[in-house]
């Protein structure tokens, strides 16, 4: 489903810091459920019948990886230059040339986290820091970055000579936006101090908060649902969630409320009005300990729209268990007439449809022949009086 | 499983009793032919009506006339999640009525779902058939409701362990 076009093999310059020609044409961008879909894990199935596969939230970008990949694996240089879409608002573009295939340009667009909703603006100097001291192996930051964009690395692979290492630093590469929302968090998480909690939006969602207390760190996100039916399959799924968080020990501590917890005592009455509940984890030093940070940012910033899919599946998942039950019955009813067979098909709204259709097709077919057999005598009969 | 038992045995003596329609003109509009159950406009032609409850929660309501019988049913819903999807499954099923011919679009207010069954249905189907389905029909939904909370739990409590299990 990956989309992406080649620019025409215009010679890209060399200069560091030139707007680059862009892509002549700028794929859709990918929905969000399209990503799920291709981020479903192969061959875990779970034990309920139907074999649906369960989709989690990977970190790093696959169609990075693979674009990097290929654009390595290349026999011989070859131009690049792909624009995608990713979870509908983290905008990538990778672009290199044929003349200077060692250096790939890599930019990205991804909406911010902040205290209110505001539009994604450049990054700031901590969030450059952090991707240089990540990167600096096999990339530098370009400055000012690519038109549009919020960050734009060089990256060179020629450095690393082993492909195990070339591909490790592929996946490194691909998990750029959860480190830059990961050194945002982080950032944030310091400005509260020893204590204090924030309100944190990330890409214009539903906001969700975020305590500090010497020791560990708590995300509270309040959860609204429109629909009853939502409501009543996430307030199973907290449940279900809060009972698990006991045998994983090693995972944060989840807990489900139906009113505001502690920690948000003191907010504005309007951010604290949910009807689905304040879902908690409880984040202890072992859980952000050296990489695991940018991680478990990237876990928890995503909490609200793995939920929401989750209801979605569990929705297709009820409505087609209604329609296998509801042929069920009504091949009994069926059954219950006191003519035969082949005429209950008649009943059901699609079968009289198709039959209706088949039959009307048969009698034209019908008329044609016997039409063509009457034309054939009649002609036989004019070159018999002839 | 017992009084379930008891439950729909009851239910279907009581149809098969019910049961007996014939043809009968509106009394009222010349050439009309209504089903007598809905209107209820004479009173002679309206048999006293038959509640089964099998719990406060359970109960089945059959009215009987000279040419039709409404049967409604309400369904047990324990919990929140039961009484959704009950209330889904049903309203599903009653969108699609024409499929099952005797299935009434609205359920009987204080009821989950209701059938309405003519002399005409009686002359087109097997009458100890029309009855098996009737009481197959209220099996299958109490199965159904059942195993639909059934797997919505269990599917969230395999996504909250693969959510865990991102952590670790």
């Amino acid at each position: 489903a990956l989309q992406s076009h080649q620019s025409d093999s215009h010679p890209c310059p060399l200069i560091v810091g030139v707007v680059l020609p862009r892509a002549k044409t700028t794929p859709e961008p990918l929905r969000f459920p399209t990503i799920i879909t291709r981020a479903i894990i192969k061959g875990r199935r779970p034990w309920i019948p139907g074999g649906e596969t369960m989709a989690f939230f990977n970190g790093g970008s696959r169609a990075l990886v693979e674009i990097l990949t290929r654009f390595q694996s290349a026999e011989r240089p070859m131009p690049v230059d792909h624009t995608f879409f990713e979870f509908g608002s983290v905008r990538y573009h990778v672009q290199a040339s044929a003349s200077d295939p060692e250096n790939v340009y890599l930019s990205i667009s991804t909406p911010s986290l902040s205290h209110e909703a505001s539009p994604s603006t450049g990054l700031p100097e901590f969030t450059l820091q952090e991707a240089t001291k990540m990167y600096h192996k096999f990339a530098e930051v370009v400055e000012p970055s690519k038109e549009g964009y919020a960050l734009t690395l060089k990256l060179n692979f020629s450095g690393l000579a082993r492909p195990k290492d070339r591909a490790r630093a592929v996946r490194q590469v691909s998990l750029l936006q959860s480190v830059i929302l990961g050194s945002q968090l982080k950032h944030l998480l310091g400005s509260l101090g020893s204590s204090g909690a924030t309100k944190l939006v990330y890409n214009h969602r539903d906001p969700f908060f975020v305590s500090r207390t010497p020791g560990k760190i708590s995300a509270i996100f309040p959860m609204r649902f429109r629909d009853d039916t939502d409501l009543a399959v996430a307030t199973s799924f907290f449940q279900e969630l809060q009972d698990a968080g006991s045998s994983y020990a090693r995972a944060p501590r989840c807990s489900w409320s139906a009113i505001p917890p502690p920690e948000l005592r003191g907010e504005p009455v309007h951010h604290l009005t949910t009807n689905g509940g304040f879902v908690s984890f409880d984040i202890f030093e072992r859980h952000v300990k050296r990489k695991r940070a940018a991680k478990t940012a990237w876990i928890l910033l995503n909490f609200q729209a793995y939920v929401k899919y989750h209801i979605k599946c569990t929705r297709n998942y009820i409505q087609s268990r209604m329609r296998k039950r509801q042929e069920t019955l009504a091949e009994v009813i069926l059954n219950a007439r006191l003519r035969g067979g082949d005429e209950k098909k008649k009943l059901q709204g699609n079968f009289t449809r198709k039959l209706l259709l088949s039959t009307q097709t048969e009698f034209r077919k019908a008329v044609d022949t016997i039409t063509s057999l009457i034309l054939i005598c009649y002609e036989k009969e004019i070159a018999g009086c002839d | 499983a017992n009084t379930l038992r008891l439950y729909l045995t009851c239910i279907r003596n009581t149809l098969e009793a019910a049961m007996c329609l014939q043809n009968f003109p509106c009394q009222e509009v010349e050439r009309h032919n209504k089903p007598e159950v809905e209107l209820k406009t004479s009173s002679e032609l309206l048999l006293n009506p038959v509640l089964i409850c099998r719990n406060e929660a359970e109960k089945c309501l059959v009215e009987t006339s000279i040419n039709s019988i409404r049967i409604s049913l309400k369904v047990k819903q324990a919990d929140e999640l039961e009484n959704i999807l009950a209330k889904k499954f049903l309203r599903f099923l009653s969108m699609r009525a024409e499929a099952f011919q005797v299935l009434r679009r609205k359920p009987v207010q204080g009821y989950d779902i209701s059938f309405l069954i003519t002399n005409y249905h009686c002359e087109d189907m097997h009458k100890h058939k029309l009855i098996d389905f009737i009481v197959q029909f209220m099996e299958d939904i109490d199965k159904e409701i059942s195993e639909l909370k059934l797997s919505v739990n269990t599917r969230g409590r395999l996504v909250a362990t693969e959510f865990l299990k991102q952590f670790i």
